[in-house]
């Protein structure tokens, strides 16, 4: 009775729907990349020794004077063409491919490959972030909740208020300022010292933890906000069902019913909430990131940006959309097993 | 009931102490490791390529010049000092010159460096030029095409001979790095642009690349066979940063030993700090009010395009406008005080060549207007300025979205011409539109030179050729954003080539710098300046290039390295007794590590990381199956 698997019809619904969602995603990175203003020329406009005929040469050069889509229209004189060498088709072959293209920035480097260098150290401060935030944010928020009105939950929705409202950058600023430059207990930014070579995988380790603390402070203080705030009001619902008057009833220490009734009842909301932002790790957390010079994709996203990097860029929304569409799909097939009325 | 509270703090500890034993390692031991002396520079701006064809950023050229030579170095005052050749002479014919490659010298490798490399490297450059192209993104093998080199000769291992048009003492300013030809002799020039040039590379520079990190850092080790004076760093390390504050940060805690390029607000803050100098530096470049003076030489106009008043293609209209410009003013509040206010088109940072306007102009707003009636740009009743088409004044100023000084520029700019009666919009664009919207049919069909004034700025060489030829007519359609065509100035350009004595070239120049000023083809608002912050704890004999008004790194060529002094040594029983203090040309008292960089930093780290995240999702789940487990036993014990 536990656990009964979800029907195939819903596993089948749930597949269909992400596949044609990673789908548009294709489509509209490419579409929504050629909108933006500017190009991408290599050649450098201000160089004062490029001749336009250059600048021509490395449009051809990359593909940049082929038409956006397989179907043109024009106007004078009036018609329709259509060709199969457009920047449309060459880039949904070569997304099938695994094959992003080259940075533009990077020259000489793959996007698989830039990207591939910035995947982990993401994954590591956000990942861990996120997991000491859930842990933290959902005991807090469910604590606070429970005790609705006494003096824990107006400090803990007090302080989780005010997390919430900090962006990063507020909060990992003072920590540089404090911890870094002044008590000199951290370093200020990177996540590795540069150029180091470790004598051993523990002196790496120390190294890498050293560097991690402060911008991973940064991030879970960041997100515990979210996590309590939203577990304290789901925990607040319960209080008043009446499974939890019956457990009171049969006399259940007030311990146990939050732990064992309440609380698994009122993490439906949360897991909803833990998909989406898993989803999301990938992107990192652009500001953290940035403040603390990490590695990471958010830096990656902004020096890609500010390069006109398209290759790049796109490469890291179609990563990012397809993460967001299977966190989100896990999300489902585990609601699936908590939530027996969405089974079918 | 409420239970104990002992089991909730048990569980609160438990929880601490997870998040504790995260931290904790950052507390046991400082992460340095080795005892090496690393010069740590920092900038905010990333190396885009190690390829020294494809670099477009300053970081980049300070990356392949510490790693290759220059045939011929700079020195402390931008004068020629030897690089990969140790002397020169100009040929009895005057056209020719040829240089004498030092002996003995070894690439970073330990082969032999003739001067069969450095022709083969310049012979790259001179065969792009025979071809009309260029060399990757074009940015080098124009200096050896300015100074008119048309072939060279190696005809032993020790002399290169460069054959040139005139003979122009240009030759020696050629940015050109020398690579090895062992390594890179089968690349032609087309091949060489697309190279990517992985590191570790192979080079007779003081400090030759051995691992680079996008975004992150670039890392180089000491060449142990460099010809000339060692530096005290063992490696320097070429750190980049997101985030000017955080680049600070790490300054002020002793990461970094130097910071590139902070802005003023940033230079202010260390003041009072007793470890930390400042420099404001004259950069060589300007910022620029560009007058779209297109049709002014041969009376064209361009369809839906063009300047929007005539009033921009006459002299005595942009003349009147430059008194209605504070400069001072700009410099204090646009630049914070860094900065000298702008004049003619060769930057003071030149001195040898720089002139001062021989009738400058003054910020005088009545006088200004003064100039504006006289020239027949009336005021109307309302008192908005009129062409003399009768059409009000209102000029479209563009900038680009890079640097916040373009942006905090335009407003004051705004607010003057307000003055005068002449209404201005500005608008901001990135740079690649910016570029092409002030670009004139000359460079194709499409371009339109849609704008009135470009408020942006250029950088130059060590040579004012690079930022003179902006307003040479054939620029117009490429590199010109005030289509200025003026056929004398064009040939004051071709006599200055030739010009026999550098007394000769000077005087022409000084020439050509008050016929663009006395025009106003240009209005230079400022020379930026270059600001840098350093450490004097940890290394010392910063030296400025140029010694006047320079900075210590990011300049030409890579001598101040070389200068650099370990601030902490302290003559010790156990350091070697050779190590001589006086930066003698001996071989480094460390150990130099080899030009395979050594151990790396930690080889492939994926799997650590991997191995790490993988040991806290076990502890984390460890953790929760424990919790879990207790409490599922403690509830069939409360349902009995």
């Amino acid at each position: 009775m536990r656990s009964r698997p979800v029907s195939a019809r819903y596993l089948a619904r749930q597949s269909a729907q992400a596949i044609f969602t990673i789908a548009m995603i294709v489509l509209l990175n490419f579409i929504l990349f050629r909108m933006m203003p500017g190009s991408p020329d290599r050649v450098n406009p201000r160089n004062p020794n490029v001749t336009p005929e250059q600048r021509e040469a490395a449009r051809e050069r990359w593909g940049l004077n082929d038409p956006l889509l397989p179907i043109g229209i024009t106007l004078d004189p009036p018609g329709i063409t259509i060709t199969g060498e457009n920047q449309l088709f060459a880039f949904i072959a070569a997304t099938l491919r695994g094959d992003l293209g080259y940075s533009m920035k990077y020259r000489g480097k793959s996007v698989v490959e830039v990207i591939g260098d910035r995947f982990w150290p993401t994954i590591l401060l956000i990942g861990l972030a996120e997991v000491i935030a859930i842990i933290l944010g959902l005991a807090l928020g469910a604590y606070a909740g429970w005790k609705r009105g006494g003096k824990a939950d107006r400090i803990g929705n007090g302080l989780s208020l005010i997390l919430y409202s900090m962006p990063y950058f507020v909060i990992g600023m003072p920590l540089i300022i404090i911890f870094a430059a002044g008590l000199g207990w951290f370093p200020t930014s990177g996540m590795l010292t540069a150029g180091a070579t470790y004598t051993s995988p523990l002196d790496f380790l120390a190294d890498l933890l050293s560097h991690l603390a402060l911008p991973l402070a940064t991030v879970s203080l960041g997100l515990i906000g979210g996590y309590s705030i939203l577990m304290r009001s789901s925990i607040i619902e319960t209080r008043g069902e009446d499974y939890v008057e019956t457990a009171r009833a049969k006399g259940l220490t007030d311990r146990r019913i939050l732990r064992s009734h309440a609380f698994p009842n009122a993490l439906l909301p949360a897991v909803t909430l833990i998909a989406i932002n898993l989803g999301y790790v990938v992107g990192g957390a652009i500001t953290a990131e940035i403040v603390f010079n990490w590695p990471g994709l958010g830096t990656l996203t902004v020096d890609a940006l500010d390069a006109r990097d398209y290759p790049v860029l796109q490469g890291i929304f179609l990563f990012l959309g397809i993460s967001v569409v299977l966190a989100n799909f896990a999300a489902d097939i585990v609601y699936g097993y908590l939530d027996p009325r969405v089974r079918r | 009931m409420r239970a104990p509270d002992g089991r909730r703090l048990v569980r609160l500890l438990a929880a601490t102490s997870l998040a504790g034993a995260l931290l904790l390692p950052a507390f046991s031991l400082p992460a340095r490791a080795a005892d090496k002396l690393v010069l740590r520079v920092g900038a905010t701006q990333d190396l885009d390529s190690t390829n020294p064809y494809q670099t477009l950023l300053v970081v980049g050229y300070e990356a392949f010049q510490l790693t290759y030579n220059l045939l011929v170095d700079f020195g402390p005052n931008l004068e020629a000092v030897p690089g990969f050749a140790d002397k020169w002479e100009r040929a009895a014919d005057g056209k020719s010159w040829k240089f004498h490659i030092r002996s003995g010298m070894k690439w970073s490798d330990g082969t032999p460096a003739t001067a069969q490399d450095a022709c083969y490297s310049w012979d790259l450059a001179v065969a792009a030029i025979a071809a009309g192209e260029n060399i990757g993104a074009g940015y080098l093998d124009p200096g050896l095409a300015d100074a008119g080199v048309t072939k060279v000769e190696c005809p032993d291992d020790e002399t290169m001979i460069a054959y040139t048009e005139d003979g122009s003492d240009r030759v020696l300013q050629a940015y050109l790095p020398i690579i090895p030809k062992a390594v890179y002799g089968a690349k032609d020039y087309k091949a060489i642009g697309e190279e990517k040039f992985d590191a570790p590379l192979v080079g007779t520079g003081p400090y030759t690349l051995v691992e680079w990190k996008t975004s992150e850092f670039a890392r180089f080790a000491r060449n142990p066979n460099y010809w000339g004076t060692q530096g005290a760093a063992d490696e320097v390390v070429l750190q980049f940063y997101t985030n000017g504050d955080t680049m600070m940060q790490a300054l002020k805690a002793g990461e970094i030993d130097y910071a590139r390029d902070p802005n003023a607000e940033q230079l202010k803050a260390l003041e009072g700090d007793p470890n930390i100098a400042t420099v404001a530096g004259s950069a060589n470049g300007w910022v620029q009010l560009a007058f779209n003076g297109y049709g002014a030489s041969n009376g064209k106009t361009i369809k839906d395009g063009g300047p929007s008043t005539k009033a921009l293609l006459d002299p005595a209209f942009r003349d009147a406008l430059g008194y209605a410009i504070d400069k001072k003013t700009l410099v204090d509040k646009v630049l914070g005080g860094y900065g000298d206010q702008g004049n003619t088109i060769v930057p003071p940072v030149l001195g040898k060549w720089h002139v001062e306007p021989t009738t400058p102009r003054t910020f005088d707003i009545d006088l200004a207007k003064q100039k504006l009636d006289a020239a027949g740009y009336k005021l109307d009743a309302e008192g908005k300025r009129l062409d003399k088409e009768g059409k009000p004044i209102s000029l479209r100023v563009y900038l680009p979205n890079t640097d916040e000084v373009y942006a905090n520029a335009a407003p004051f700019v705004k607010d003057w011409y307000a003055l005068l009666g002449i209404k201005v919009s500005t608008q901001v664009f990135d740079t690649s539109t910016l570029g092409n919207l002030v670009l004139p049919p000359e460079a194709g069909p499409e371009y339109k030179a849609d704008y009135d004034i470009e408020l942006w700025g250029w950088a130059g060489n060590p040579d004012p050729n690079a930022l003179i030829q902006i307003f040479k007519c054939d620029a117009i359609g490429g590199s010109s954003d005030s289509q200025y065509c003026s056929p004398e100035f064009d040939k004051l350009y071709d006599d200055q080539l030739k010009a026999s004595t550098a007394e000769d070239r000077k005087a022409i120049l000084a020439t050509m710098q008050n016929m663009i000023y006395d025009q106003a083809v240009y209005d230079i608002l400022f020379y930026n300046a270059d600001l840098a912050a350093y450490r004097t704890d940890r290394f010392t004999g910063w030296q400025n290039q140029p010694l006047a008004n320079g900075k210590p790194l990011f300049t030409y060529g890579t001598l101040q390295y070389t200068l650099l002094k370990d601030a902490t040594a302290q003559p010790s029983p156990t350091a070697a007794p050779t190590a001589a203090p006086s930066g003698a040309p001996t071989t480094a008292p460390t150990p130099a590590p080899s030009g395979d960089g050594g151990t790396g930093s930690g080889g492939d780290l994926t799997v650590t990381y991997a191995l790490f995240i993988g040991a806290i999702i076990v502890v984390v789940g460890v953790v929760l199956a424990f919790i879990f487990r207790r409490r599922s036993a403690r509830a069939a014990g409360d349902e009995e």
